[in-house]
């Protein structure tokens, strides 16, 4: 099987700091991938890379065998690549179906089409009831369901969600997880950053850990988990590893 | 929506009337004021409401357009409803070539580049005396009258002409903005304007769109400049590409409600009415007072009368459900 993104020696510096350093991987279609490692590894700068945001300072980016380093971000969405953001990015003064509607608009030029599409897919995220809302208005929970159905919005072959469980109580990363799978069923590759172990070891088939920019450690969830590398980058740097 | 499309209506078909019962020149003058206000405001509104590109260089585009047109009657006997095209024209193309590059900027330094430009352009037009007559400005000579095939509309002798030209003008930028809002192009302009890297993330080329915007907006602001131009009679280059010029086109907008399509005319009807109420009884105090209403809006209602009016309904609902 041909991945559906892969990274070659992806690298991204920042002046002398080294935020990415030889990050080698592949995404296989269908499958959702852990990007996980404590703070400051790399995990947002390399979603900026890979989305074109930041252009990698070394290294290729292939979608779909096409080399994608060098694209702006919205060539990037188009290609059929989306991404939620980590501090999550409401269109403060649209309400919530006005910010999927926008999202809808990637795949065409018709308003009501957009609209259709933006409505399908806050059901799916559960928001149809909180439509007319201002987005800046919702709490943290809603804000996260709202970037991911603008973000599916846009009908991508694949999405990169960085940490949308962040900030989260229980009850409401249960959802999120639900979510994930429910979008895995619908045959959707993802790449997900998350802290919270659980979530990764329920949701992901692959993980990919980073530390100081570069790759640590690669393979099924439990085995990754285990990995005694893993558990030192973890406890070194935020006191316990949640598993 | 649709009530509101009536009420729109039903407005300006009133407004039309209004020759036909008040003859007085002061007062149709201020209603001629009352357009130009208004469509300046809606054409600004365009890039600085929807796409929340502060431009404080719209002069650039009111004084081309202005220009464009005077020179054209002045040295090539064009007819102002010709000329004012090829002004519309240039003012797009510079426009487009502006933003080409001041794009780039964001915030206050995209507000300082737009200063910039009108300021370069201003002093073009002061010092390229072949083509502008320089500091000394052209006055409009006889304005040649319109005819449509063999039969005369008019030939510019009264107010009531420029009355016409006017409304059609304000409702032409107001069906612009209207448009524009409920279009991809709005939806996108405004996706830019509360958040560029999220709007960027979700596909949206974003110089393309505000170049989009501010071509839309510069041709506007053209057409509603020289109508101004020719209402005066007189053009010279602080005149029109002033700073005070694009400050009031940015102030119809935060007084009326910014982004918003009502907006404007709520804005224009403050300003427009207010200083003449206020230069008839304050005489030079008049921009005292004004001063400090400014700053009472932007305090009280920074979301502009429009928005501090919908904030209230919407919260009256609110409290109702």
């Amino acid at each position: 099987m041909t991945a559906l993104l892969e990274l070659r020696s992806v690298s991204r510096y920042f002046g002398g700091v080294k935020a990415n350093q030889d990050v080698t991987f592949s995404v296989e279609p269908g499958i959702v991938l852990g990007l996980i490692g404590p703070n400051g590894a790399g995990k947002t700068t390399l979603f900026n890379c890979i989305t074109g945001f930041y252009p990698p300072s070394k290294g290729d980016i292939f979608f779909e065998g096409a080399r994608i380093n060098g694209l702006s971000p919205d060539q990037v969405c188009k290609l059929g690549m989306a991404r939620t953001w980590q501090k999550v990015r409401p269109l403060a003064k649209l309400t919530v179906l006005e910010n999927t509607v926008v999202g809808g608009l990637c795949r065409t030029r018709s308003v009501p089409e957009a609209r259709e599409i933006a409505l399908q897919q806050l059901r799916v995220v559960g928001l149809e009831k909180r439509a007319d809302v201002l987005a800046g208005g919702l709490p943290i929970g809603e804000r996260k369901k709202l970037e991911l159905a603008r973000v599916l919005a846009t009908q991508p072959r694949m999405v990169l969600l960085d940490e949308v469980m962040g900030g989260l109580n229980a009850r409401e990363s249960e959802e999120i997880i639900q979510l994930i799978l429910d979008v895995k069923r619908r045959g959707l590759t993802q790449v997900v950053i998350e802290h919270d172990m659980k979530a990764i070891v329920r949701t992901c088939d692959r993980i990919v850990v980073l530390n100081s920019g570069e790759m640590l450690a690669e393979g099924a969830p439990q085995q990754v988990v285990n990995d005694p590398r893993v558990m030192a980058a973890y406890l070194g740097d935020s006191g316990g590893m949640k598993a | 929506m649709k009530r509101t499309f009536v009420i729109s209506v039903v407005a300006a078909a009133l407004l039309a009337l209004v020759p036909l019962f008040i003859q007085s020149p002061y007062a149709l003058h201020i209603f001629i004021l009352f357009f130009i206000v208004v469509a300046l405001g809606e054409s600004w509104n365009i890039l600085g409401g929807f796409a929340g590109q502060y431009s404080v260089g719209h002069s650039a585009w009111y004084g081309i357009g202005a220009y464009g047109a005077f020179i054209l009657l002045q040295q090539k006997n064009v007819a102002p409803w010709f000329g004012v095209w090829v002004g519309v024209a240039v003012a797009v193309i510079v426009a487009l070539a502006v933003g080409w590059i001041t794009f780039r900027l964001r915030g206050p330094y995209f507000v300082l580049a737009s200063i910039a430009v009108a300021e370069i352009i201003r002093l073009l037009a002061l010092n390229w005396k072949d083509l502008t007559n320089g500091a000394e400005g052209i006055l409009a000579s006889d304005l040649p009258p319109l005819k449509l095939g063999g039969t005369m509309i008019t030939d510019w002798n009264s107010k009531t002409p420029y009355f016409y030209m006017g409304l059609l003008m304000a409702v032409f930028c107001i069906a612009v903005n209207y448009v524009v809002k409920g279009s991809k192009l709005g939806y996108y302009l405004q996706a830019i304007r509360e958040d560029q890297d999220a709007a960027h993330s979700l596909g949206i080329p974003l110089t393309l769109y505000k170049n989009a915007a501010l071509g839309i907006s510069a041709a506007c602001t053209a057409l509603a400049g020289s109508f101004a131009a020719f209402y005066v009679g007189f053009i010279e280059p602080q005149g029109v590409f002033g700073i005070d010029v694009s400050i009031q086109m940015v102030l119809t907008c935060i007084i009326g409600g910014i982004g918003t399509v009502s907006g404007p005319i709520f804005g224009a009807l403050v300003l427009v009415v207010l200083t003449e109420m206020l230069r008839a009884s304050l005489a030079q105090a008049h921009l005292l007072v004004y001063g400090v209403l400014v700053v009472v809006v932007i305090l009280v209602m920074p979301e502009g009368i429009v928005g501090f009016a919908s904030q209230r309904l919407r919260r009256r609902k609110a409290a109702a459900a």
